[in-house]
């Protein structure tokens, strides 16, 4: 098919005109349909000279010398023109005439069944169309139209020996094929039956040999049988009223097969036409375009004016260079796709599309078509038009590279944050039922495994979440239904280990680990059931495990950035251990937020004091159930007092409301400050307070004979800050898990000494008792005995001094 | 704690029992034990010395376990006494709180102080349970009656259940054959015609509880008194009553009368005081009380804080001018 050369032509239908020197009719046929068309597709390059040829090989099967001189050939043809509208008549009258009489004479003259086909013929008059070969067998044919009965009354018979094999019967009104003439011509090889009647193709299945066969512009409903014309290599069936695709697997030299302006709605049984170079379907009513496989040789596709909207199988046309798409019903890119692949595509348009309103539409196709492509909507493709698209591509495919991966991230993020929702529920759940049964058990409980989160670093992560699941049976995973509470706890451990593994394989610091999603927000740490992430100068951190991030080292820069932390399902209680270090790390930390924390009670609150600078707290009515209370603002506002807060829950703090919190909680404070014994405030208060409170008791403590009002005083110069420094969380009160050993060791100690000393205590009460009892007699027994020693003077002094000596 | 006159006339183990000397001295031990180092630096004979002052004093309850509030009545009527103290003001408000709001407050000054006492308490008060929220007052008396009479409270409470559903309670020593009868007819009648049982079964079953209860218990006449003073009665409403029996409020001695319960001139002189100096100078605390708190602020100087402390400044102003217009009035 070498001899097919591509260049710029018009439009539809055009391809149609091949060889116009020895197929006329057709060529006039299409130059008609041309003109219709071009009307409403804007038209920038004048019609070119037609001299589009079929193959060489077609010329030859064709076996018509079309540069045959031909002496008559303006006359035939005026000849042919005049026949044709008139009755029988001398072919010797000039061509002037004969037109005039043609358009004058027809109304009369129009024999029945012919089509008021006036136009086209009165336009064949013109002389630039004399591209005909005809001949004696066109004048011929002239005879043969008026009448089937006059056709074999004439000498058809001479004409079809003269020129076995072609015939034209264009416009003769013909119902049917004058069949038992066309007998005799089994060697036809060109047939032209356009502008006729025709409702089948029954007549001529006998024409074995035919190679072109136009039907264009005839009542054609159904093409079956056409397979019989096994060597056909052109058929032109436009302008018929075929409905379906069919009977074309025979068919397998077809070159040339035209069905445009059809009622044709879907593309079928084409697949076995392996040698179709040009496949014509414009104008008909196909939806989907489809069913190409098999098309080898398929160069040209025309699918104009239909109402497809989605294209699929172009990819398996390994020699498609044309496409025609315009006029349809495409509406997105997306419904193209195929045409991606199609290598060797050099011409395409799909203007008149919904698609090509589109603003990338241009740019897009550019990229994604093959780089052959050289006309798009008839428009020529530069290069620098190609180097546009493929930068826009480029960052098309970025952006999509990149919603993508946000997506992605989006919908981890999103489960992240349902599980430790989950997670929260089943967690808040548990503890219900505990409340109920032996809550200080449970409680312990809690507070043991979340303090034990904030103090894992990397290399234990791995082991935590065997701890946390043991709280959370009902965590569900969202799809997976788990009924039986021992079931996750088997479950969620391997899922754990495996978030935990992945942000353990992460590099220490959050700043190499940030992921970058939207705008601003930066993902710390991810797994299955907690997130952390940062937008702008918010810190979010949902679920316990978020909670490991604030371990990590943290920029200088970022950590400064930060000036909001917000917790979500994460009990409070697991939370203060981390106070200190975000006091620490964050110092320009000024809101607090904090949602779904379990926040219970007031001296839960007490712990936020550990914060030394903050402008506002938040804590979201939700889940925290400290909210409801009406003091609980009071006791924020009295107990943070130091940090002079400036909004709670968005509210600004007056200076009313902080007189009303010193009225409620004054006294409070005032009675913990003065009334607690000293001794025990050393182990109430924080290690700072305890150290000057220490100073000003060792002080003091030197002075003798120190009263207790003293030491109240004492209170107000330790100050008042201790009232409020007494109100810690958790208490310092309720020691530690100590050893159970070395407690009843100790009571064991402590009873068996208290014993001794109450035995001691008592006998000595007791002696004293007797003592009381018998002293008057004791006294009186002493001086009696005194006085009777003393009853002679004399002899009492000589003792005494005999006593003296003695000693001596 | 009163100093008992025949004190001489106890042996030693009943002076021992009754005064739980024995128990405060364990425990000052045991505590001297598990913060040796504390209190060694800090003296062990001024510990001693402060220990027993406290509890005379009755503020050695303060921020303690439970457990220890719990053990003595001493301790128990000094917890009250402290609640009393510290809350009074909230009283004053007027504001009805809800129960957890007061488990709340309890906490404050206890830590581990259990809800259920509290529950408790309020199902003495909310006999039904359309509101949620009590007063103050009505809280006080009834948590007094529910914390420092707990075990009476679950005795009566056994006696009463017992009586409701028709048995003979065993604390009943000799039921006479009348009121046996009475008890049946009590039965016949059934508590759902009228509620409560028949006061005066119920008083002779409390009476020999308190025959040979070991706990403390409220004053057997006040308890005629109330179960004389109508015909039947039923057990929140005994309770209810029992709180607000000034005799026996008198008995435990924590509280003051009910007309008197939130008067406290010495805390309210106290509390101007306060007021008046957070009023003034809201940072002055800060400033005098936490030096490393104070250090440490002003190491993180920023253009945050400056302007923090401008609006400081104008909440001073704002602070001093409403102190004046007050101090006025």
């Amino acid at each position: 098919m070498r001899s097919y050369k591509p260049q710029k032509r018009d439009d539809i239908g055009d391809h149609n005109n091949a060889s116009g020197r020895f197929l006329p009719a057709s060529v006039h046929g299409y130059n008609q349909h041309l003109a219709a068309v071009r009307s409403f597709v804007p038209d920038r390059a004048t019609p070119r000279a037609f001299d589009l040829r079929l193959s060489n090989e077609l010329k030859k099967a064709l076996n018509v010398d079309a540069m045959k001189p031909n002496p008559s050939r303006t006359d035939g043809r005026l000849h042919m023109s005049v026949r044709h509208v008139r009755a029988p008549a001398p072919a010797a009258e000039s061509g002037f005439a004969g037109a005039q009489r043609c358009v004058f004479s027809l109304p009369v003259a129009l024999p029945v069944g012919m089509v008021a086909d006036l136009g086209p013929q009165a336009f064949r008059v013109k002389p630039h169309r004399t591209t005909s070969a005809m001949s004696k067998a066109a004048l011929a044919h002239t005879h043969g139209s008026l009448t089937p009965s006059f056709l074999s009354a004439i000498g058809f018979r001479d004409d079809i020996t003269s020129c076995p094999e072609r015939l034209d019967l264009d416009r003769r009104g013909l119902t049917a094929v004058p069949l038992p003439d066309l007998h005799v011509c089994v060697k036809l090889r060109l047939l032209n039956l356009q502008h006729n009647l025709l409702p089948h193709l029954q007549d001529l299945l006998h024409l074995r040999h035919l190679v072109v066969l136009d039907l264009h512009d005839n009542r054609v409903i159904d093409m079956c049988g056409v397979s019989a014309l096994s060597s056909l290599r052109v058929l032109l069936l436009g302008k018929n009223r075929i409905q379906r695709i069919c009977d074309l697997d025979g068919l397998t030299k077809l070159d040339v097969l035209d069905l445009h302006s059809n009622q044709i709605s879907r593309i079928e049984h084409v697949s076995g036409l392996s040698k179709l170079r040009l496949l014509n379907l414009s104008g008909n009513r196909i939806a989907r375009v489809e069913n190409l496989q098999g098309l080898r040789s398929l160069t040209e596709l025309n699918l104009r004016h239909n109402s497809i909207s989605h294209v699929t199988d172009v990819q398996h046309l390994p020699r498609l260079q044309r496409l025609f798409l315009s006029a349809n019903s495409i509406s997105s890119l997306d419904a193209l796709a195929c045409l991606w692949d199609c290598r060797s595509l050099s011409e395409l348009s799909v203007d008149g599309n919904p698609v090509a309103l589109e603003s990338c539409y241009r740019h897009t196709l550019l990229r994604c078509c093959s780089t052959h492509l050289q006309l798009l909507d008839m428009k020529r493709v530069t290069e620098e038009e190609r180097r546009s698209a493929s930068v826009s591509a480029r960052k098309e495919d970025e952006k999509k590279k990149e919603s993508h991966k946000l997506a992605a991230h989006k919908e981890r993020r999103r489960l992240a944050i349902q599980n430790a929702a989950h997670l929260w529920e089943g967690l808040k759940a548990h503890q219900w039922e505990g409340l109920k049964q032996n809550e200080a058990q449970q409680w312990e409980g809690l507070k043991a495994s979340s303090l034990e989160i904030p103090a894992q670093n990397g290399s234990k992560e791995d082991v935590s979440p065997d701890n946390s699941p043991a709280h959370s049976p009902a965590q569900t995973n969202g799809n997976a239904q788990e009924t039986s509470p021992d079931e996750p706890r088997r479950l969620s451990p391997l899922t754990l280990s495996a978030g935990g593994l992945r942000s353990a394989s992460r590099p220490n610091s959050p700043r190499d680990s940030r992921f970058q999603d939207g705008p601003g927000v930066q993902s710390l740490s991810m797994s299955e059931r907690h997130l952390a992430e940062l937008e702008g100068e918010t810190l979010r951190l949902f679920g316990p495990g978020a909670l490991e991030t604030l371990e990590r080292c943290w920029g200088v820069q970022t950590a400064s950035s930060v000036t909001t932390v917000s917790f979500r399902y994460i009990h409070f209680d697991s939370i203060i251990p981390t106070f200190l270090r975000i006091r620490l790390k964050f110092p320009n930390l000024t809101h607090l937020k904090f949602m779904e924390t379990s926040i219970t009670h007031l001296p839960q609150l007490a712990a936020l004091a550990q914060i030394r600078r903050l402008d506002q707290i938040t804590v979201h009515p939700e889940g925290n159930p400290v909210v409801r209370l009406t003091l609980w603002r009071s006791f924020l506002i009295y107990r943070l007092q130091h940090l002079n807060l400036q909004k709670i829950n968005g509210t600004e703090v007056t200076m009313n409301d902080i007189t009303a919190s010193e009225l409620m909680f004054g006294a409070l404070g005032h009675v913990a400050a003065t009334e607690t014994p000293r001794c025990r405030l050393l182990l109430l208060l924080e290690e700072s307070r305890k150290r000057q409170l220490q100073f000003l008791l060792d002080g003091r403590g030197r002075r003798i004979g120190q009263s207790p009002e003293e030491l109240k005083d004492n209170g107000k110069h330790v100050g008042d800050g201790l009232s409020r420094a007494l109100f810690n969380y958790p208490s310092r009160v309720s020691d530690g898990p100590e050893e159970e050993g070395d407690a009843s060791q100790r009571s064991a100690m402590v009873h068996q000494y208290l014993r001794g000393l109450v035995h001691r205590a008592s006998s000595h009460s007791v002696k004293g008792e007797s003592l009381q009892k018998i002293w008057p007699s004791l006294f009186s027994e002493l001086v009696r005995d005194c006085v009777l020693e003393m009853r002679d003077t004399q002899a009492f002094r000589q003792t005494c001094l005999r006593r003296i000596t003695h000693s001596k | 704690m009163k100093m008992n006159t025949d004190r001489f006339s106890l042996t030693v183990d009943e002076y021992l029992a009754e005064t739980n000397v024995l128990f405060y001295l364990n425990d000052a031990v045991t505590q001297l034990l598990e913060h040796k180092e504390e209190y060694t630096q800090f003296g062990v004979v001024r510990y001693f010395a402060e220990y027993f002052t406290s509890v005379k004093n009755g503020n050695h309850v303060l921020f303690r376990e439970f457990s220890y509030i719990k053990a003595t009545p001493h301790n128990r009527e000094s917890f009250i006494h402290i609640f009393w103290k510290c809350f009074r003001q909230i009283g004053k408000n007027g504001d009805l709180l809800a129960m957890s709001e007061y488990s709340s407050l309890l906490q404050l000054l206890c830590p581990d102080f259990p809800t259920e006492m509290v529950q408790n308490t309020a199902r003495i008060v909310l006999i039904d349970d359309a509101t949620d929220c009590l007063s103050f007052s009505d809280f006080i008396y009834s948590f007094q009656i529910q914390f420092y009479y707990e075990e009476f409270v679950e005795s009566v409470s056994v006696i009463y259940q017992d009586l409701l559903s028709g048995k003979n309670p065993n604390t009943v020593i000799v039921p006479t054959s009348t009121s046996v009868e009475q008890l049946s007819g009590a039965a016949n009648e059934e508590p759902d015609v009228q509620e409560g049982v028949d006061s005066s079964i119920f008083c002779e079953c409390i009476e020999g509880l308190c025959e040979r209860f070991k706990h403390k218990f409220p004053s057997i006449v006040a308890i005629k008194e109330i179960l004389e003073s109508s015909q039947r009665v039923s057990f929140y409403s005994f309770l209810m009553t029992l709180a607000k029996h000034e005799g026996v409020n008198q008995d435990i001695s924590a509280l003051p009368n009910k007309s008197d319960l939130l008067i406290d001139p010495e805390m309210d002189q106290e509390l101007e005081r306060l007021i008046a100096q957070v009023a003034i100078s809201p940072t002055s605390n800060n400033s005098s009380s936490s030096a490393a708190g104070q250090k440490e602020t002003s190491k993180k100087a920023s253009p945050r804080k400056s302007l923090h402390q401008r609006k400081r400044i104008e909440m001073e102003s704002d602070g001093s001018t409403e102190e004046t217009d007050s101090s006025e009035n």
